[in-house]
């Protein structure tokens, strides 16, 4: 199954929020769709969920329009809340057929996740007594148990202490294995980095990059060096302005031309006392910054 | 559909499971009961009692200059003023006064002479008329006394002063006398069950948006499925209060029935037309689906419950007006007035006017007609509407936005 996003425009009154935002995602691997706040994620998230219609553009499953009464979709909203003084029974049960399960399909889905998320005991309980990581648990629950066939998860991990999100990234991983199309929506890159094959990152409403993210890594130019040396001093003499320290401590030159770079280490490694040198591999975080920073912002 | 009837179902649960829903309902049907019951209760305790009655009554003083003239009055007046022990003093003005304030007696004529008096009491109450009374007696005093005096034979004089007057008032409309009760209290009912239930579905979509529970609503459920589900289901509850209440009213009542006995008032509140009250449910029903309605959308806009009121205001006052302008023309005695007319069609005060205008009034079929066929219109169209703006509003945050913005989100949505 895949789900596409194709040219989607939508604009709240004079202002413009998504431009021809497109993105492909596959079922039985996991995507993530980055941005700052306010680059239009959650709009991006709304329209898929068909919460309020696109102005123009389609949402496609498998090339065809979605039919939202066939694609169940659960959603685990940023803005994480329930009803505070109801049973947290009587509030999943209301939630998983207002998605179209029956009273009893309900309640057996939700004892089945109540069980593996370890909150069996707070069944009968209102939502308010627990505490704020327990919560969450309780919503991904809503986003779960009528076993949607999209899991859109936003900023999953937040609140969570780290047993609880080894926890998550377990589930996480068995619904991705289930073949579901599951997007993720974080500013943790970590996260996106260990469980997400592509990404799109959204920047003022505009797709500023989307693929594969091995490819998008492997295509990055390659026409940075990253030197690990006692003795930078010489090197930035003799390299001038391509130099820069990174934040622990090395030293990356760019390079004119990524063609340069056997030769550049040669000459490295000939000339200086080097400990190591390397052709710079960016992390997701790199390509966050580069593409969704304020110096992207400003293009 | 199907999702409608779960959030029906879930809202009315909530209602069934609220505390102070239930504990109201309880209360005003026991409140109901005792008042009902009353009458049976103070037989229960006047038949054993045979002692002296004159000794519970409260005291009225008589004074005047003249013996003769204080025994007359003493004596026309205990005829009168049969709720008072009325007694005659010589004590000095000054002392009456006292006895007044100090609560020994309740009140006190000073005669001036035959046709002037002084009335000394504590509290002068809305109601008393005991001055009217004594002018009433005393005028009569003197018309026999003239006519005695003019060579009237007393017997004649006496039938000339109780000449019988044989009145017949034939009422081809309705009795607004009898009427006034039951519509007042039906009016009244109506009042109280749309500000309330009103309310209740603002607070209700207001508690969702502001907990973000509506984060998830919204892409769980169709708004209209959602406003329409709630707003039913207040109605639902609205009526069921209703008749919890009316009902325990017309139960307690005809078990107590031959204790209130020719109870002018109560007979009327309980032998209203069928007819009225079918009149009563359609327009209970409307009009409550529509305030409710609007309720719902502004309070969808709201981002915090602090801000409720001050966001339903403009609707409350819409309705406040309305039962302003039917409580003033009721009381005025004339329910046909040009502005009840006009208000009998316009769908936000129709309700309480027209009904109004039904019950104590008489009101030709077809401009009853064409108030209900305006008031479901709009009901319908003013329902829409509100699920517009309730998708549109339940996902706006910050400052509760001005109408116009509202309606121009809804317009482009």
């Amino acid at each position: 199954m895949i789900l596409e996003l194709r040219n989607i425009e939508k604009s709240f009154g004079e202002k413009k929020v998504l431009t021809g935002v497109s993105f492909k995602i596959e079922g039985g691997k996991a995507f993530g769709l980055l941005g700052r706040n306010g680059a239009g994620k959650t709009t991006s998230i709304r329209i898929l969920m068909d919460v309020f219609p696109a102005n123009s553009g389609e949402v496609l499953i498998d090339g065809q329009p979605i039919d939202y009464s066939k694609i169940g979709i659960g959603y685990l909203p940023e803005e994480r809340g329930l009803y505070p003084k109801k049973i947290i029974i009587d509030q999943l049960a209301y939630f998983a057929e207002l998605k179209g399960l029956s009273l009893k399909e309900a309640v057996k889905s939700i004892d089945y996740w109540l069980e593996r998320l370890g909150m069996t005991e707070y069944r009968n309980k209102k939502l308010e007594t627990l505490s704020k990581g327990n919560q969450q648990k309780i919503q991904l629950i809503t986003a779960l148990a009528h076993d949607p066939d999209i899991v859109i998860l936003d900023e999953p991990f937040s609140g969570l202490d780290p047993v609880n999100a080894m926890l998550l990234k377990d589930v996480v991983k068995e619904q991705i294995s289930k073949g579901k199309i599951v997007l993720f929506s974080s500013h943790q890159m970590s996260y996106i980095e260990e469980f997400c094959d592509s990404i799109a990152i959204l920047n003022n409403g505009v797709v500023a990059l989307h693929g594969d993210l091995h490819d998008i890594k492997r295509n990055y130019p390659r026409d940075r060096l990253v030197v690990r040396t006692e003795n930078p001093d010489a090197i930035i003499a003799d390299f001038g302005s391509a130099c820069t320290f990174m934040e622990n401590g090395n030293l990356m030159i760019r390079l004119s031309d990524p063609c340069e770079k056997k030769a550049a280490m040669t000459r490295l490694v000939e000339n200086y006392d080097i400990d190591e040198v390397k052709v710079f591999e960016p992390s997701l975080n790199d390509i966050f910054v580069e593409y969704a920073g304020d110096a992207a912002q400003e293009d | 559909m199907k999702q409608f009837g779960k959030i029906l179902k879930f809202e009315l649960k909530n209602y069934a499971k609220n505390k102070a829903f239930v504990g109201i309902t309880i209360f005003l049907m026991v409140a109901i009961a005792i008042v009902m019951f009353f009458p049976r209760i103070t037989a229960l305790f006047k038949s054993g009692d045979t002692s002296d009655t004159t000794k519970d009554l409260s005291v009225m003083l008589v004074k005047a200059d003249d013996p003769t003239q204080a025994d007359m009055v003493k004596e026309i007046f205990a005829a009168a003023f049969t709720d008072y022990n009325v007694q005659i003093t010589d004590a000095e003005i000054s002392v009456i006064k006292d006895k007044i304030t100090s609560g020994d007696i309740e009140c006190a004529f000073v005669m001036n002479g035959a046709t002037s008096f002084t009335y000394y009491v504590d509290n002068l109450s809305m109601y008393d008329v005991n001055p009217d009374i004594a002018t009433g007696v005393l005028q009569q005093i003197y018309q026999m006394d003239a006519m005695i005096g003019s060579g009237m034979s007393p017997e004649d004089a006496a039938g000339v002063m109780s000449i019988q007057i044989n009145a017949q008032v034939e009422n081809l409309g309705k009795d607004q006398m009898q009427n006034f009760f039951y519509t007042y209290i039906m009016i009244f009912a109506l009042y109280m069950v749309i500000l309330l239930y009103g309310q209740m579905v603002a607070m209700s979509v207001a508690t969702e948006k502001s907990s973000r529970a509506m984060e998830l609503l919204v892409t769980s459920a169709k708004p209209i499925n959602m406003m329409f589900g709630k707003v039913l289901a207040a109605c639902m509850a609205g009526l069921v209060q209703l008749v919890a209440i009316f009902g325990s009213a017309l139960v307690f009542y005809n078990v107590n029935k031959s204790y209130w006995g020719d109870n002018g008032i109560i007979n009327s509140i309980f032998n209203i037309p069928p007819e009225l009250f079918v009149y009563m449910l359609v327009f209970f029903l409307l009009g409550f689906l529509i305030y409710a309605f609007l309720y719902g959308a502004i309070s969808s806009t709201v981002s915090k419950l602090e801000d409720i009121n001050t966001a339903v205001q403009p609707v409350t006052f819409l309705f406040l007006f309305g039962f302003m302008v039917v409580i003033f023309s009721m009381t005025e005695g004339n329910v046909d007035n040009l502005l009840m007319q006009l208000c009998s069609y316009i769908p936000f005060t129709s309700p309480m006017a027209m009904f109004t205008r039904i019950a104590m009034s008489t009101v030709p079929w077809y401009e009853i007609a064409i108030s209900i066929a305006v008031l479901i219109g709009s009901t319908f169209g003013i329902g829409v509407l509100s699920a517009k703006i309730y998708r549109v509003g339940v996902l706006m945050y910050g400052t509760t936005p001005k109408i116009g913005n509202i309606i121009k989100a809804v317009w482009k949505a």
